[in-house]
Order: C-alpha cells, then structure tokens, then sequence
C-alpha cells in the first residue's frame, strides 16, 4: 500500500502532535497507546479499520499485544471477557448485527467485573432493509446490561474516548463501550491532536486487580439457586452506584493531563430567550453548535456520558437554567407507540420537573441531519403547551414522492 | 481570480466547500483528506458514504474554515464552492455542478475546451479550470490516478494552501517514491492548468442547498411502499435491474476488438465476468463474435490477457492534450 494510515503510531509519540484523521484509525491509535495485550474483534462495516489499523501496528511490532482473528462477534466477545478476566488489558469492537451477535455475551463482563473496552461504530440494525449506514442501535437493547457507555461528537473526542474508556474500566471494574456514529465519524476526516505515549502510559497504569489464577482457584458465573442470585444483582447495583463520580474524576485527571475538557454533560447557551434546549448525543451535537452560530434563540445540552446516565446532573442543569423546553432528538425509534430508548432515558429524568418536552426520530440509516431539522423541531416546539398528544415524531422522511411527513408547502 | 488575500478572509468566518468527483480506486478520497492535512485552519472531510467498487462514480466533499464552530457540524457538503472532477467520463453521468453557486470553480481533469463543458453541463455561470491529468499521471506516475495532480489545479485557483502545505501532507501520508513522484506531478499541473473565467463574483456567504434536498423529494416515501422490507421486481414503484447500470463508464479503458485477427475460439466470451462479449448465430447456424458490448465492459482486460491470438486489444479513453482556445468567449 502507497498510503499508510497508522505511520504515525510505529514509534513513540513524544510531544503533542497536531494531525489529521478518520475516526476509526485515531481509535486504533488511541488504543494503542493505552497499550493492550489482547486485540480481539472480528470485522464489520463501519468499524473496520480500527482493528485494521491495530493490526498494521502489531504487525510492524511497535504495540507487543496478542492479536486474535476469531471466527465471529460472538467469539470476539467472549475471548476477550475470558483474556480481560485472566488479567490482560483488552479491547474489541463491533457494530450493529455484530453487537447483535455478541449479545449473549455481553452481561457476563458485567457480572464479573472485568474492564474490558469495546468500541462501538453506531450502524442501524438490518430491519426492514439491511442499512450499512448510522443510526442508534446501541440504545436498543443492550442499554441496560450494565456496560458503561461514552458517546463522542467528533475524531477527536472519539480518540481521548479510547484512552478514557481503560481509565474508566479499570477504575470502575466496569466494562466501557465507547460509541462514534458509523460513517459520519468513523470515516470522516478531522484534525486531532495527538497525546503524548508518556502522557497516556501515566493515566493507564497497569494495575494489580482481580484476575483468573491457579493459585486462587474460583468458578466464575457458575451456577447459583434463588438463594444467592438477588443479593448478587444488588451487589452489582450498589458497584455501579459511584461509577458516575469515577467517570467524573476520570474527565478531571484526562483534562488535567491534556487539556481537553470533557463532562457527562456539556451544555451550551442555556441562558437563551426562549428558554429551549436541543438534547442529544454524538456527531449532531456539532451540527447543532453549528446550527447555533446564526442561531441564538436555542441552547444545546450534549450528553457525553450515556450509562449510567448522569440524571441527577441532568436535572441540575434544567433547574438552573430554567429551561422549559426540551427538544429531544434521537437517531433509533421504538415502533410500539412508547417513547424510543434515548428519549425514554431523557423522560424518567425529567419527570420529576414536568419538564416539556418532544422527541423527534432522525436520521435514521444514514440520513443527514440539516438545519432543516432543527429549524422544523424549533417551530414545531414554539407551539407545545403540555404534555398531551404524542411524545414523538419522525422529521426528514418522504410520506409520498412529493410531500414531506410533517412538513406543509 | 481569487486572490490569496481575499481567500483567507473569507476563511477567517466562512466555510468553503469542496467537492471531489471520482471513480473508485482514483484516489477521489485521498485528495480530499489532503486538502484537510494541507491547510492551515481547521477542516472536515467525508466520504459520500457507500460501497464504493474500483470505477464507480464516488463523491467526497470538503470543509475549511479558520473558525472552528463553523467546521463542527457534520453535515455534508450542499453548495460546493470548488467542484473538483477526477475523470472527464463522469461530466455525462453525473450532475457535476449541484448546488454549485455562480461563479464557483468547476476543475476538470479533461482535453476539452471552455464551450464543450458549458454545453455538457448546461451551465454558463461557473469558472473552469481544466488540466490534462490522466497524461501527466501516466507521464510521471505510470498509472492513471490524477487525484494529486487536480490538486495542482485547485491550488492555482484556490488559494487554500500553498504547494509547500501539499507536499508537506504527502509527504507524511505516502511513502519516499511514490511523494516525490506525486509531488513533481503537482507542480507540472500548477503550470499546466488552463483558466476560462466568466465575471461573477463568487459569494461564499450564500446557501444553496435546496430545503429538504437531503430527504430526496421524488422516490417513494413511506405510504408508497408495500410491506417495508420486502421490495418486489415492480418497475412502477423501485426501477430495478443491474443491467441498466452503465457500467461501461467504470472502465478505464476502451477494449477494441479486430474481427480479421479473431479466430472465434469464444474464450474471451468465457471469461467474461460481465457477459460483455457479443456473439450472433450467424447463416451456418453457429455463434460467432460480433463485438464488444461497450455499455457494460469495465475493462477488466481478462479478455486481452487470455486471447491466444492478440484480437482484442486496448485504448486509452482520453486523447491528448491541448488547451484550446474556444472559437466565441463564453460568459454568462
């Protein structure tokens, strides 16, 4: 190959350095600086070169880790909950059908405290058509496995997301999955700047934790009656309980150390007249803060930290800023007349204000988010009152070759 | 002209757009995320994301800015200001110049002169630059991918960045060889570059996307469609059929058959991937070779290489250069 992406990750990284980047191959490099044992992934569009890229970088041998070629998502993830908990560092990555796959898998990690990371490139999943392209299906199911989940806006946020997430694992012993829109971020072009290797060795030590080891034999996830099950959960329950103030000591040390100011939530011109916010995840928060440059009547509340979700701050920030109009904007719906997840997440939050709020499902399967949208949700906003009607609505689909759902000539 | 002044005021609180139109295995992409290594402020590259095959018509688009908020939004690129076309086949089958406001750069790698693209791409309003890629390409790279070389181009128009920013890029993306070949090929284009200006000014503060472009108005919305999933062959509803597809302009070459040579052994016909070898039954109620079919050839040349008798042979499907000067100014 003429061009080689990961060139710059094959020797020590010593300062700083400012370059350009998909998102896929900075998450390689990302987590090659963190330098783990064991690799592990099997490939699907988008998230394939990052396990690529990670390949070029243990084939060239600057990264001494175990890379392992699997048959299948579901022997990514169960190999590397099994090398996480015989004490290596490891990471895997999949999308869409393949996090289908792993599902089996993927509570164990949780129940066995290992701090696994896994990068996730948020591609729809195939119903009814099979789409290559972005939506949310991250937060379909797998929301409430217990998994830690970070969402980053842009290359660079998805880079330090690899770093921060084996910071947060392996102080939570929690497994993080840190998630970029397939596509929109995988594939995008953006400049980053590069931390330093020494930098990044100082913020993920190699600790001493729980590991599988002869000399202190155990079952793990072997088999229990009603008598012991219940207590086991609740002990999960309370584990997860400080993961927030751990995630948010994690953000302080990273900022710290690199200057880069991350938060579970991020919020920008709240203190606006019509007292309206946007809130939602991932790449859209940029064409948002975009938007908001000719824009000055709508703030944008960005969540970073997705779970366990930060409602408590959430509300914090909604009393303070005395916001009174939530937009909700979401890329998965739910199909069953019920809010879809994210907006359900967003909704038991804010149920003890009485909050209003609509939700609108975007950007499904690839479809760019304009100023179209946001112009529409903010209009369609100025005229809620309460809470009555439904909750939701699609924005940007065709109802007929000429019309527009939702939308009068 | 744009001058290098003015460009970088227009930076300071603007985004330009870019946009790059290739065939797949041209390098479309790779031109793209240079411009983003090579300038100065901040940028933002995308794909148009898809599967792309060698051939293929392939989109990428481009956004710079100094200001930072501006190039944080990921949205795609609707009003290119530079439109950037790799291979001069695709100004048929493309709309080159969507979006494009007046007074936007059109650079085609191509021979032809400032009337014969306004008549292709019916618009009179638009600066051209053209230049002769796929010779220097073949010339200094010994393959044709020109997407360095229209660089040069965009540079002598643009002003973005300067060919020091470029080589700079390349030489950290490519490897010793291949930079400074790809390098020496840019400044030949910077040279070589042919410049047709129409007298419009080009104003980087208007929006050209169309409301709801993105939605694509025109196919079948959700009350259109049977049961979602489940797309039966009906021509009324989805145009169906891969044999529609002109994958003959995938090809970079023009395969040429000579019927005296052919001894009709038909192995060509058997290699085929794309059934693009013609045969007829002729009076002796035999099938014989009568061609081949240009519409879908990719020029994939498995019929040159396994012709035991040198019939079928290839031609580059651009002829030389010249830059022309057209006969009436364009304008307008």
């Amino acid at each position: 190959m003429s061009i080689e992406p990961m060139k710059i990750f094959f020797k020590e990284i010593k300062e700083p350095t400012e370059t350009t980047m998909i998102g896929n191959y900075a998450v390689a490099g990302g987590v090659t600086q963190t330098d783990p044992d064991v690799i592990c992934a099997f490939p699907i569009t988008p998230q394939t070169q990052s396990v690529e890229g990670l390949s070029d970088v243990v084939h060239q041998g600057r990264l001494k880790a175990a890379f392992v070629n699997v048959e299948s998502e579901l022997a990514a993830i169960s190999y590397s909950t099994a090398a996480c908990a015989a004490g290596a560092r490891t990471f895997t990555a999949t999308a869409s059908q393949g996090y289908l796959l792993m599902t089996e898998a993927l509570p164990m990690a949780v129940g066995w405290r290992v701090p696994l990371t896994m990068m996730i490139s948020a591609r729809a999943f195939n119903s009814p058509n099979l789409s290559i392209w972005n939506s949310w299906e991250f937060t379909m199911t797998n929301s409430e496995l217990g998994w830690n989940c970070i969402v980053s806006e842009n290359v660079q946020e998805t880079y330090d997301a690899a770093i921060l997430s084996v910071m947060i694992s392996e102080d939570s012993l929690f497994p993080t999955m840190f998630v970029h829109d397939g596509f929109i971020i995988s594939h995008s072009v953006q400049n980053l700047s590069l931390i330093p290797d020494e930098v990044v060795r100082n913020m993920t030590p190699k600790k001493k934790r729980h590991t599988i080891n002869p000399k202190h034999p155990g079952t793990w996830g072997g088999i229990v009656t009603p008598s012991f099950f219940m207590e086991g959960r609740m002990n999960l329950e309370e584990a997860k309980k400080p993961v927030l103030g751990i995630m948010e000591d994690v953000y302080k040390r990273f900022e710290k150390a690199t200057g880069r100011q991350y938060r579970s939530i991020r919020t920008f011109n709240l203190d606006n007249p019509s007292k309206t916010a946007f809130i939602t995840m991932g790449s859209m928060c940029g064409n948002i803060i975009s938007y908001m440059t000719k824009h000055k009547d709508v703030g944008l509340i960005k969540i970073k930290t997705y779970r366990p979700f930060p409602y408590e701050d959430l509300q914090k920030i909604i009393q303070d800023h005395n916001i009174e109009k939530l937009i909700i904007l979401e890329k998965s719906d739910a199909l069953n007349g019920l809010l879809p997840p994210f907006s359900m997440t967003i909704a038991s939050a804010l149920y003890p204000l009485g909050t209003l709020f609509r939700s609108f499902i975007v950007g499904l399967g690839g479809r760019d988010v304009t100023r179209d949208e946001f112009d529409i949700a903010k209009k369609k906003m100025e005229t809620v009152k309460d809470m009555k009607g439904p909750l939701y609505s699609y924005l940007g689909v065709r109802e007929t070759k000429d019309k527009i759902h939702g939308v009068s000539k | 002209m744009l001058t290098q002044e003015y460009v970088n005021d227009v930076l300071k609180n603007q985004c330009v757009n870019l946009r790059f139109h290739a065939r797949g295995g041209q390098g479309g992409v790779t031109a793209s995320n240079l411009c983003v290594e090579a300038f100065k402020g901040r940028g933002i590259c995308q794909p148009k994301f898809g599967a792309e095959r060698a051939g293929s018509p392939t989109e990428s688009y481009v956004r710079l800015s100094f200001d930072y908020d501006l190039i944080r939004s990921n949205e795609q690129v609707y009003g290119p200001h530079f439109v950037s076309v790799l291979d001069p086949s695709l100004l048929t089958e493309v709309d080159v110049t969507a979006g494009m406001p007046q007074g936007g750069w059109l650079i085609i790698n191509t021979v032809m002169n400032q009337l014969e693209i306004q008549d292709i791409v019916k618009r009179k309003d638009l600066n051209i630059a053209t230049i002769d890629a796929t010779n220097i390409a073949m010339e200094i790279l010994g393959r044709n991918i020109t997407n360095t070389i229209i660089l040069g181009a965009l540079i002598r128009v643009s002003h973005l960045f300067s060919l020091e920013d470029l080589s700079d890029a390349i030489m950290r993306r490519f490897k010793g060889e291949i930079a400074a070949k790809n390098i020496a090929a840019i400044k030949q284009a910077i040279e070589e570059t042919c410049l047709y200006e129409v007298n419009i000014e080009l104003d980087f503060s208007k929006d050209t996307k169309v409301p709801w472009q993105q939605v694509e108005p025109g196919l079948p919305g959700y009350k259109e469609l049977d049961k979602a999933g489940v797309w039966y062959c009906d021509e009324n509803v989805i145009k169906v059929g891969s044999d529609q597809v002109n994958t003959g302009s995938w090809g970079e070459w023009e395969m040429v058959w000579d019927k005296e040579t052919c001894t009709d052994c038909a192995q060509c016909w058997f290699i085929c991937p794309d059934f693009a070898i013609l045969r007829e039954k002729g009076d002796d109620g035999l099938y014989h070779m009568a061609g081949i079919d240009v519409f879908h050839c990719k020029s994939c040349q498995n019929c040159l290489e396994i012709c035991p008798v040198n019939a079928i042979s290839k031609r580059s499907k651009q002829g030389p250069a010249s830059c022309a000067v057209p006969e009436e100014t364009g304008g307008n």
